[in-house]
């Protein structure tokens, strides 16, 4: 019996990442949370166990950076609303403790992080100014862990943990 | 005379120093925009299919409509202060990608023997255009603020393809520097 050949281009291995892993996680936001968690700070590597077993190291780090980067300009070019509703749908479904990640975010920016080495510069400040503009818009609704009654806008939102 | 003299040696001394100081200036100036433009090109150009895209987000009035109808006086002045920042920063990157653009091209067209005196002659008014419609829109900005810029939309998007047409010309004279080596 002969053993079906190893894929080993990027758009197998992209397609790969995209059914198997991105495709579970709920939101833009989330993937590039994700995304950018594969990358080793020190090195600006991106590396991922489960398709290096499945392709070669190289493609599997250049499926991660196009898709990385793919995410990234999704979200950047969004317009502020859609930013907002990101963002808020990040908090809402994927985070146990959204006040304190909203916290942690203002004081520490810690979404600098997001964007992938290397992009357009300019594209990358209007990202993490919108980011938080974003924040700024969504914070106030997520203080002491529970949504505010904000009638213009909070109040939309349901319960956290929904 | 003797004073003289050594008032002499000490002008042709500081000649040859600012001649020698000049030329380092030069090179190395032309040495950072040709890296700049080697294998990789200036990030307004690499980028520019998604250009026009972010020039509606930081002009258009979507956003502002959004901001304007969803959050408090607060987020709204955070929002023009940032957007205010990032048309600065833009500006910024027109302005100083045009001037590395034309000290290439000035310090190498000097050394041409086939210059085109038209095609000069355009390029310096494309340049001083672009860096008169800069201050132009930076002086909106800081006055009016980034929302009075909205209807600059077409303006910003056009200072933007015209630097690309400038860069462009400031590119094809890169082949210049081989030839003079040569005459050299």
């Amino acid at each position: 019996m002969r053993k079906a050949p190893i894929p080993d281009t990027v758009e197998d291995a992209t397609r790969d990442l995209e059914n198997r892993t991105l495709a579970r996680l709920h939101g833009d936001f989330a993937r590039l949370i994700y995304l950018a968690s594969t990358r080793d700070y020190n090195s600006g590597r991106y590396e991922h166990d489960g398709l290096s077993f499945r392709y070669t190291k190289q493609v599997a780090e250049e499926a991660l950076r196009a898709a990385h980067r793919e995410v990234f300009v999704s979200l950047a070019l969004s317009t502020l609303e859609q930013l907002v509703g990101q963002l808020e749908h990040y908090i809402r479904s994927g985070c146990a403790e959204p006040a304190e990640l909203v916290a942690s975010w203002n004081d520490s920016e810690a979404y600098r992080v997001l964007p992938p080495a290397q992009d357009d510069p300019l594209t990358v400040k209007l990202f993490l100014s919108n980011v938080k503009i974003a924040l700024a818009i969504v914070g106030p609704s997520w203080r002491e862990g529970r949504p505010n009654q904000d009638p213009q806008y909070a109040s939309q939102l349901p319960p956290p943990g929904r | 005379m003797s004073e003289t003299l050594i008032l002499l040696a000490i002008g042709l001394l500081l000649f040859g120093l600012l001649t020698v100081l000049l030329r380092r200036t030069e090179s190395t100036g032309d040495e950072r925009f040709t890296q700049s433009y080697d294998g990789s090109l200036p990030a307004l150009l690499r980028f520019e299919d998604r250009r026009k895209e972010i020039l509606e987000r930081i002009f258009g009035s979507e956003d502002w409509n959004f901001v304007l109808g969803h959050a408090s006086r607060e987020i709204r002045q955070l929002f023009l202060f940032e957007r205010k920042q990032i048309a600065l920063s833009w500006l910024s990157e027109i302005r100083s990608e045009a001037r590395a653009a034309m000290h290439f091209h000035v310090s190498h067209a000097g050394k041409s023997k086939k210059l085109l005196p038209m095609l000069e002659l355009k390029l310096a008014v494309d340049y001083l255009s672009i860096r008169l419609k800069c201050g132009l829109i930076a002086l909106v900005l800081l006055l009016r603020g980034p929302v009075a810029l909205r209807r600059m939309v077409g303006h910003a998007s056009h200072l933007s393809d015209q630097l690309r047409g400038l860069l462009e010309v400031a590119l094809q004279t890169d082949a210049v520097p081989e030839k003079t080596a040569v005459s050299q």
